[in-house]
């Protein structure tokens, strides 16, 4: 705190004063249109669109939101990463029973904590179907960089299809959307290469898996947002040359993972999930589903800066500009190649490389200090080796990994978890059933924890797809190597065939949901409810 | 002793030839030198004019403006207030550039850890008669904690001269300043 005062003597300006503020918040839940530039359709927002408005809250506030379900089924709001009483988190049938149409149904919390963050519905298909935010909060103390100018880029899949006709495609045919299977002429192609009986065996492996080479995304068709525009509508941002301009980039897709650059441009990652971390420059980086960072950039021209965001599986974009003048516009990429999935991916040949086992990887193996240049080009270890998806950058320079993240500022001293949770992520692929250690939510045992203790979660990806695992109420303290500097997120993505441990301070009474956050396999069952006993709930 | 003599000598001759190629990119086509020696040059304690304290943090400075005049010299004592190593340098945008790729391969290379600066593997010869000893006149690098002085002595005013942090990323999530100097 004696620190505190010493710098608000020099940046005093930069200070928000330390009382208690009291802000009121109005969101109505309305059925809306949304014009993609692609397709036209009806979907939910609010306050009349989709996305919703930014919230802009400050730390140390309380907040009151009143939200008025305009829309004649229930709704409800999830404050994403915000750590709120269990009873104001939005999730119905765990945290409360709902909003009812025409009802007004006010939340109220204390703000404590910054950064970039999000809010959608958790009822129904409204998340999908266009019932998200984003939600910005001012930090009490200096941060520890500093901008000229800030944007909030929130991107979105926007599909033509109901979110409620997705889930019931996908139930029918796993691969109804897979547009990019493989095909009679690929088989030839392949034969030609690798010949007739390699060719054979390898498609009959992957039939017995019931999963495809190209089972990367299984929602394919959708329209990359920014901000709610497409790309030909075309979001932009201005800056003046030589501005600092913080980009809060949030993934908001309901089942789509993006792979952002800006051609040209590197990017200081100083945030991911809210929480600032020990800067790093990059070229691209992939956001999970749900995921937020945020990038400083430093364009330093005259002109057009495109914001590019391929999806993973390379079967759409989001597209906007960083401009000096409305209008201006910069040549937007290609996208790459379709990346394929691999054996890696698939699990042959055992997982011991792609664990993140606490007795595999110690602090020294992963810390950056101690790798060299040859060691920073090779595999990220958050990835099977040799698996499909391991991102590269397309400027061929530095593609942002987890093994990069270190806290700033660490949210909790480092201690050993007291006991070790094991959550295998399982799917069957072919009946659209997504589950944890087996079991569906419906028939699942809420996970129970003791409030105070400390708990390692080993995430075991089973399947073939990247599972972005969010945690409600408490923050998951991802294990990359740095014990007390591991980063802080809400939302951990698992990539097929590896494991990922985090630690989580049981800190928060009640009751939780813990699920997927890609929105069908959330739905399918791969959903958990926590039940953190004692504390005073 | 005489393996360090012959590192630092090298290495300083290395830091040199860095700082005449990025003061050639900096400014306009044969007049590199010119900027650089209106950039300024270390100042000696007695001709010290006035003291300034500079407190660095967790990635910023507590000062981010400073108005000085052309010809004075000024002892900047600084002290890192932060849990991680930081560096007071003076120079221009280029100059930081051309700096920040040094820093970066300190980090790699374990010479820079968290708040710590290990001083052996600075020394280490990174071939080419180069080591990564930090010994550039304009600047200093600080360990958690650590206070040092810096005394330089301001020429001609310098368009975009600012102080800096090149350790990766900080300078770029903004830990700078600038020198405003006045007529």
């Amino acid at each position: 705190m004696r620190t505190l005062k010493k710098i608000a003597v020099f940046t005093g300006s930069l200070l928000f004063p330390a009382v208690l503020l009291a802000a009121e918040y109005e969101l109505s839940v309305d059925p809306v249109m949304i014009d993609t530039g692609d397709f036209t359709k009806i979907g939910v927002g609010y306050n009349g669109s989709s996305p919703g408005p930014t919230l802009r809250m400050k730390e140390g506030e309380t907040a009151t939101i009143k939200v008025t379900n305009n829309l004649d089924v229930d709704t409800s709001i999830h404050w994403h990463g915000l750590i709120v009483p269990a009873d104001q988190d939005g999730v119905p049938g765990i945290s409360f029973d709902g909003i009812k149409p025409g009802e007004t149904f006010t939340y109220t919390f204390p703000v404590r904590q910054n950064g970039t963050y999000w809010y959608h519905s958790h009822s129904g298909f409204q998340e999908p179907d266009g019932a998200y935010g984003s939600l910005v909060i001012e930090a009490e103390d200096r941060e520890p960089f500093r901008y000229d100018r800030d944007y909030v880029v929130q991107l979105a899949d926007k599909h033509p299809d109901a979110g409620a006709q997705i889930m019931h495609n996908l139930k029918n045919s796993a691969e109804y959307y897979n547009r990019t299977e493989q095909t009679l002429p690929d088989f030839f192609s392949d034969i030609g290469e690798n010949g007739f009986l390699a060719t054979v065996k390898d498609r009959w492996d992957w039939g017995n898996m019931r999963m495809m080479k190209t089972d990367i995304e299984d929602v394919q068709g959708f329209t990359g947002l920014i901000n709610g525009k497409g790309p030909d509508q075309n979001w932009t941002g201005q800056f003046e040359p030589g501005e600092r301009v913080r980009l809060r980039l949030i993934n908001s897709s309901a089942s789509t993972y993006f792979d952002f650059r800006i051609p040209g441009m590197k990017m200081t990652v100083v945030a991911a999930d809210g929480n600032n971390i020990q800067p790093v420059v990059v070229d691209e980086l992939r956001l999970a589903v749900a995921e937020t960072y945020d990038v400083i950039v430093q364009p330093r021209e005259d002109k057009a800066y495109t914001l590019f965001a391929e999806s993973m599986g390379r079967t759409g974009y989001a597209r906007g500009t960083l401009a000096p003048r409305e209008g201006m516009t910069a040549a937007v990429p290609e996208m790459r190649e379709p990346p394929l999935l691999t054996m890696a991916d698939m699990g042959h040949g055992g997982m011991d490389h792609g664990s993140m086992s606490d007795t595999e990887m110690n602090a020294s193996d992963m810390d950056h200090s101690s790798m060299d240049h040859s060691a920073m080009d090779a595999a990220d270890p958050f990835y099977a080796p040799g698996s499909g998806l391991l991102p590269q950058a397309a400027s061929g320079g530095k593609f942002l990994s987890y093994a990069d993240l270190r806290a700033q500022q660490p949210r909790y001293d480092y201690r050993e978890p007291e006991r070790e949770i094991v959550l295998r992520l399982t799917g069957n692929m072919e009946r659209y059933i997504w589950s944890i250690n087996g079991v569906k939510f419906e028939d699942a045992e809420p996970l129970r924890l003791q409030y105070g203790e400390r708990v390692k979660i080993r995430f075991i990806n089973e399947t073939m797809m990247a599972h972005p695992m969010h945690l409600h109420g408490m923050w998951s303290l991802l294990n990359v190597g740095a014990k007390g500097d591991n980063p802080t997120k809400h939302v951990i993505s698992v990539n097929p065939n590896t494991e990922v441990a985090v630690d989580v301070e049981v800190d928060e009474p009640g009751e939780w949901a813990f699920h997927c956050h890609i929105f069908n396999h959330a739905n399918a069952g791969m959903f958990l409810k926590v039940v953190v006993e004692g504390g005073d709930a | 002793m005489k393996d360090k003599g012959t590192s630092t000598y090298l290495a300083a001759g290395f830091f040199l030839a860095l700082w005449s190629f990025t003061s050639v990119v900096s400014a306009s086509p044969g007049h590199g030198d010119q900027q650089r020696e209106s950039m300024g040059q270390p100042g000696q304690p007695e001709q010290v004019d006035r003291s300034i304290d500079i407190e660095m943090h967790d990635n910023y400075y507590g000062v981010e403006n400073l108005d000085i005049q052309a010809g004075e010299t000024i002892r900047f004592q600084v002290t890192n207030k932060g849990k991680l190593v930081h560096e007071f340098s003076v120079g221009t945008p280029d100059m930081h550039e051309g700096h920040q790729e040094m820093m970066q391969m300190m980090v790699e290379h374990g010479a820079i850890k968290g708040g710590q600066i290990n001083q052996q593997a600075m020394q280490m010869d990174m071939g080419d008669g180069r080591s990564m000893q930090h010994d550039d006149p304009n600047s200093l690098l600080l360990e958690a904690g650590e206070t040092g002085e810096l005394i330089w002595t301001f020429n001609e005013p310098v368009k975009n001269l600012e102080f800096a942090c090149n350790l990766p990323g900080h300078y770029q999530a903004g830990m700078m300043g600038n020198f405003h100097f006045q007529q």
